[in-house]
C-alpha cells in the first residue's frame, strides 16, 4: 500500500478486531421456541402452526403428516371438534383467528382423496406384543394408532360392525357425513390395526380372558347410556332419552309424529336432539338448559357445553333456546306428557363454594309440548365392565389414564370422569394411554409434561403483519337443511393456502430477516445449516452489544433478550 | 452453501461473516451506541450502492465511530474531511475519477449538523456544479456526538443540551429546516427522505439514486437513543412512528417536483411519538403550554398530511402499514 506521508490511514475491516461484545452489560438476545397458543390449547396435542406452515410452503403432505403424527383423524376432528385452537389464536386480537379446523380438514380430506399412507408406521413381527383396546371411537382409534408407532401390534374389539362409535351414532351427518368416518377411520385401520368388529365386552369377550391373552388393555367404552334424569327424584312415565332419538335417526331416519317436543340439556346431544326433531317435522322445538348462552362476555363456568356454531346453526333453524330455566315438573294427562312448567334459574356459590341452581319463585311458566327428551349428560354402560366399574358412572385415573387398582388396565375418551366430552379430548386420551402402555411394558417412568411458557400476542410485533379477513367456508342455507346433507363445506386450496400465510407463526422462526437486517452492528448472522433451533440466523456474541433491537423487531416473538 | 458436518463445527462465526448473502460496506466491531439508527441506515446504504464506491464523510459520529485509528470499519475506499466540506471532496473525488477514465460511484455522507448547518454552503456548490454524487445525510436531528446540542434539524419542541426544557422555554423554539425542499429546490434531478424504519424503501431509493448521472440527494431519518432518550431497542419503532404520525414524510422529489410519497394507512396522533422519547418529555407535563406544544406538534404533522397528501386512500402493499412486512396476511402476498 501506499505510504502516506500526512494524515493517518487504516485497513479496510480491521474493526473486526474491536469485540463490541464485551459493551453488553446484562442482557443478551436468545432463541425461544415458546409454544403457540393455538397448539397449547389442542386437548390432541396438534401443532397447528407446525402444519400451517407447511402449508404455506405448498407442502400439503408434509402437513398432513406432521399433523396425524398427533391426531390419526384430521378429516372428522376438522368437522366436529370445537377447536379451542382458534378461541386462542393470537390473531383474533388482531383481526380474526386463523380457521385451523378448515385447513385440517382439507388435509383430512385430501388424505382420503389422494391415499396417503399413514407415515412412519414399522409393521410389528410376530413377537411384538399384543394390546387389546376395547372401543373403536375416537380414543380407542387414536390408542391404537399410537401403540402402533410405538412398535405394538394393537386389536380393537368394538360392539357395532362398523369403527366410530359415538362418531356414528351420536353425531348427525349433517355434521359429520358417515361417509368421511366410514373412509377416515377404515384407512387408518388398514394402516396394521387389527380390527375385530361385532364383540361386545361382556357378551362375546370377557375381560377376564382378554386380561390373560394380552399384554395390556386399553378401555374406550365411551359413555353410552343415558343419565338418569328425573323431576324431584321421579322419573316421568313417557320420558324420552336424546341419545335414543339421535341413533334412531340415524339408523332408520324417524321421529316421533309429533307437533312440538322440548329437548332439556345444554350439550351437544341436546342440540343434536332438538335439530334433527326439527328435520323429521316437528313444528316447534325447544331446548331448556340450566345455563346460560355462548357469547364473547359470558362466563364460561356458566355457558351451554354444546359447540357455540352448533347453537347459532340451531337457532337458524329455528329452534327456540330458554337459557337459565329449569323444568319443575311435567303436566301430565294420563300416561301422556301435554306439558311442562319451567322456572327461572341460575348457579349460585353455596355456603361451600360450590356452584348449586337456584330457582326464582314466581317465574314459574308453562309450555304445552307433546314429548320431553333429556339430554342432561351420559355415562359408561356397565354391560361387561361391572367388576372394575365398581358402581360408578366413570373410571377415575390419572393424567395417563392409569387406574390406580388395576395394574395393566387403561382408560382413554369420554369413560374417563376427568373427560370434557370432545372428540379432540378423546384423540388426546388415546395418545397418552398409548404412551402408559408402553412405559408400563418397557418398565419406564412416565414424566409428567412441563408447564409450557405460551406465546402471548403482546410478545410480537403486530406492524410486521396486515388485515386480512379470515377464509369463510360455505355454508347450507336454512331453507335446505331438511335432511342429512353436510352443513358446512369445505375450504378450496387457495383459502386454506391463504390461511396458512395469514398464521402469525407465534414462538417459531419464519425466516422473515428481520433481526439479520436491522441489526446495527452486524451481530446476527444468517445461515440454514449452522442454526441448530429450528430458525435461519445465529447470533455472534463477539460483536452483539445486546440493545434488543432484534428481539423488539421479531414478529413472532422467538428472540427473548435474557440475563447472561 | 452446503458444508459438511465437521465443516459445521468447525466454522467459526468469522468464517460464517464472509459467507454473509449481502453486501456489508459497513463492518462488525464499529462503536456506535447500543441501537443506532445512523449505524444501521448506513450498513443499509451500503447494501444497496454494493462495492463500486467511494465515500467522503464529513466529520459526525458516523465518520468517529467507524474509524478510531488504526481501525476502520469500511470494506470501500474512505475519506474523512472536515465538518463542513464532505460535498467539495466528493466533487473533488469524481472530478479525479473522471479525469482517470474510473466509475466508481462517490458517495458524500454527512449527519444533519454538516449537512443542514456546517457543510450547507457546499452542499448547495455539488449539486449546483451538476457532479455526479449521491449525498445521504443521516439525520439524527442534533450534534450527538458533542454532546447533543441543537441543529437546524431538531424539531420543534425538542429539549438538547442548547434547547433544554425550562421555565422559559418548552425545548427548541424554531422549526425543523424544510433542508428536502431547499435541496431540491436546485432543480437537481432525484431527492428522497426515508427511514431507517423501512430498510426496503431505503434500499429501492438508494438504487434509483445510483442510477442517476448526476448529484442525488437522500435525507434518512436515524433515531438516536442517546440524544432522543429512548432504550435502544426501540429505535426502529420510533422511526416508524415518525412515519406514521406524518411528521417525518417519506417523499421522492425530481427536479423540485413531487413524484412519491409513502402514504399512511393510517395516520397515528403524533402523541404515539413524543411520548416514548426523553426529549420530549416536558411536553406530558400538565401545564396549558405544553398542551400548546403538543397542539403544535400535532399541527405541524397535519400540514405534512395535507401538503404532500400523505392519507392513503385503501390499502397500497407500499404504504406505511404495508412496506416492510413479513407478508402474512396483507394485499401483496406469495
Amino acid at each position: 500500500m501506499l505510504k502516506l506521508t500526512r494524515g493517518a490511514y487504516a485497513l479496510p475491516e480491521t474493526s473486526l478486531a474491536f469485540k463490541t461484545g464485551d459493551w453488553r452489560d446484562q442482557q443478551h438476545p436468545r432463541h425461544y421456541h415458546y409454544v403457540a397458543p393455538c397448539h397449547n390449547a389442542c386437548p390432541a396435542g396438534e401443532d397447528a402452526q407446525a402444519y400451517l406452515a407447511k402449508v404455506a410452503e405448498n407442502n400439503p403432505r408434509a402437513a398432513w403428516e406432521t399433523l396425524v403424527a398427533i391426531n390419526p383423524l384430521p378429516a372428522i376432528a376438522g368437522r366436529i371438534c370445537h377447536h379451542p385452537c382458534e378461541t386462542a389464536c393470537n390473531r383474533g386480537a388482531y383481526d380474526e383467528p386463523i380457521a385451523i379446523h378448515g385447513v385440517e380438514r382439507y388435509l383430512g380430506d385430501q388424505a382420503i382423496a389422494e391415499g396417503w399412507d399413514y407415515p412412519l408406521l414399522e409393521k410389528p413381527g410376530p413377537e411384538v406384543a399384543e394390546v387389546a383396546i376395547i372401543g373403536a371411537g375416537p380414543a380407542g382409534l387414536s390408542a391404537a394408532y399410537h401403540l402402533l408407532r410405538l412398535g405394538y401390534h394393537p386389536v380393537v374389539f368394538d360392539a357395532l360392525n362398523e369403527p366410530g362409535g359415538t362418531l356414528r351414532t351420536g353425531i348427525p351427518p349433517y355434521r359429520l357425513p358417515a361417509e368421511v368416518t366410514s373412509a377416515e377411520t377404515e384407512r387408518l385401520l388398514a394402516s396394521g390395526i387389527e380390527w375385530m368388529p361385532n364383540y361386545r365386552l361382556g357378551s362375546r369377550i370377557h375381560l377376564d380372558d382378554l386380561r390373560q391373552s394380552y399384554a395390556a388393555i386399553i378401555l374406550a367404552p365411551g359413555t353410552m347410556k343415558a343419565r338418569e334424569w328425573s323431576v324431584g327424584g321421579v322419573i316421568p312415565p313417557g320420558l324420552h332419552q336424546g341419545i335414543e332419538l339421535l341413533k334412531e335417526w340415524m339408523d332408520v331416519g324417524r321421529v316421533p309424529n309429533i307437533e312440538s317436543a322440548a329437548v332439556v340439556g345444554g350439550g351437544n346431544t341436546a342440540v343434536d336432539a332438538a335439530r334433527v326433531l326439527k328435520r323429521g317435522g316437528v313444528k316447534e322445538v325447544h331446548i331448556i338448559t340450566h345455563n346460560g348462552m355462548p357469547g364473547s362476555d359470558a362466563d364460561p363456568s356458566d355457558v351451554m357445553r354444546a359447540i357455540p356454531r352448533e347453537v347459532e346453526q340451531a337457532q337458524e333453524e329455528g329452534i327456540l333456546i330458554h337459557s337459565h330455566r329449569g323444568v319443575q315438573r311435567l303436566i301430565m294427562h294420563g300416561n301422556r306428557v301435554i306439558g311442562l312448567e319451567m322456572v327461572h334459574m341460575k348457579k349460585f356459590p353455596d355456603a361451600r363454594g360450590r356452584l348449586v341452581r337456584k330457582a326464582f319463585e314466581g317465574t314459574e311458566t308453562v309450555m304445552h309440548i307433546q314429548q320431553v327428551f333429556a339430554a342432561t349428560g351420559q355415562m359408561v354402560d356397565q354391560y361387561g365392565l361391572e367388576i372394575i366399574l365398581d358402581g360408578k358412572s366413570y373410571f377415575q385415573t390419572d393424567y395417563w389414564g392409569r387406574m390406580s387398582s388395576h395394574s395393566g388396565i387403561f382408560v382413554a375418551g369420554d369413560a374417563r370422569e376427568d373427560s370434557i366430552g370432545m372428540m379432540s379430548a378423546a384423540v388426546g386420551d388415546g395418545h397418552r394411554a398409548a404412551q402408559a402402555v408402553h412405559a408400563f411394558l418397557q418398565g419406564s417412568e412416565l414424566s409428567q409434561p412441563m408447564a409450557r411458557s405460551v406465546v402471548e400476542v403482546d410478545r410480537l410485533n403486530l406492524n410486521y403483519f396486515e388485515p386480512f379477513a379470515r377464509a369463510r367456508h360455505p355454508i347450507l342455507p336454512v331453507e335446505k337443511r331438511l335432511g342429512e346433507e353436510e352443513i358446512e363445506g369445505s375450504l378450496s386450496g387457495n383459502q386454506v393456502h391463504d390461511e396458512s400465510v395469514r398464521c402469525f407463526s407465534c414462538g417459531n422462526c419464519m425466516a422473515c430477516d428481520n433481526c439479520w437486517t436491522l441489526c446495527p452492528d452486524q451481530a446476527v448472522l444468517k445461515t440454514r445449516e449452522l442454526a441448530s433451533d429450528g430458525s435461519h440466523y445465529v447470533f455472534d456474541y463477539d460483536f452483539c452489544k445486546g440493545c434488543g433491537l432484534c428481539a423488539h423487531e421479531c414478529p413472532t416473538g422467538f428472540i427473548l433478550m435474557e440475563d447472561e | 452453501m452446503g458444508i459438511s458436518v465437521s465443516a459445521k463445527q468447525s466454522a467459526s462465526a468469522a468464517a460464517l461473516r464472509q459467507r454473509q448473502p449481502r453486501f456489508e460496506g459497513l463492518a462488525a466491531g464499529h462503536r456506535a451506541c447500543q441501537g443506532c439508527g445512523q449505524a444501521l441506515a448506513a450498513r443499509l446504504v451500503m447494501e444497496a450502492a454494493g462495492p463500486d464506491v467511494m465515500i467522503a464523510n464529513a466529520t459526525g459520529c458516523l465518520e468517529i465511530f467507524t474509524t478510531p485509528w488504526p481501525q476502520s470499519a469500511w470494506r470501500v475506499p474512505w475519506i474523512h474531511s472536515l465538518f463542513e466540506n464532505a460535498p467539495a471532496v466528493a466533487s473533488g473525488m469524481e472530478a479525479a475519477l473522471k479525469a482517470k477514465g474510473q466509475s466508481s460511484k462517490v458517495l458524500a455522507f454527512g449527519g444533519d449538523g454538516s449537512t443542514f448547518d456546517i457543510g450547507f454552503q457546499a452542499l448547495s456548490g455539488m449539486i449546483e456544479r451538476d457532479h455526479n454524487i449521491l449525498y445521504v445525510c443521516y439525520d439524527n436531528e442534533a450534534y450527538m456526538n458533542t454532546g447533543i446540542q441543537r441543529s437546524s434539524s431538531t424539531p420543534h419542541s425538542a429539549a438538547t443540551t442548547t434547547s433544554p426544557a425550562g421555565l422559559k422555554r418548552m425545548g427548541k423554539r424554531h422549526l425543523k429546516k424544510d433542508i428536502i425542499s431547499i435541496v431540491a429546490a436546485h432543480h437537481m434531478p432525484y431527492a428522497a427522505t426515508a427511514s431507517v424504519a423501512y430498510p426496503q424503501d431505503i434500499r429501492i431509493k438508494v438504487r434509483r439514486a445510483m442510477e442517476i448521472e448526476g448529484p442525488t440527494f437522500l435525507l434518512i431519518h436515524s433515531p438516536c437513543p442517546l440524544g432522543w432518550k429512548h432504550e435502544g431497542s426501540q429505535s426502529i419503532e420510533v422511526g416508524r412512528l415518525a412515519v406514521q404520525t406524518g411528521l417525518f414524510p417519506l417523499i421522492e422529489l425530481e427536479r423540485g417536483e413531487l413524484i412519491g410519497v409513502m402514504p399512511l394507512r393510517q395516520v397515528l396522533p403524533v402523541r404515539r411519538y413524543l411520548e416514548i422519547q426523553g426529549r420530549f418529555n416536558h411536553l406530558f407535563k400538565d401545564e396549558v403550554r405544553a398542551m400548546e406544544e403538543l397542539a403544535h406538534l400535532q399541527a405541524l404533522a397535519a400540514h405534512n398530511v395535507e401538503k404532500y397528501g400523505l392519507q392513503s386512500h385503501g390499502a397500497d402493499p407500499l404504504d406505511s402499514e404495508g412496506a416492510d412486512t413479513v407478508r402474512r396476511g396483507g394485499i401483496m402476498r406469495g
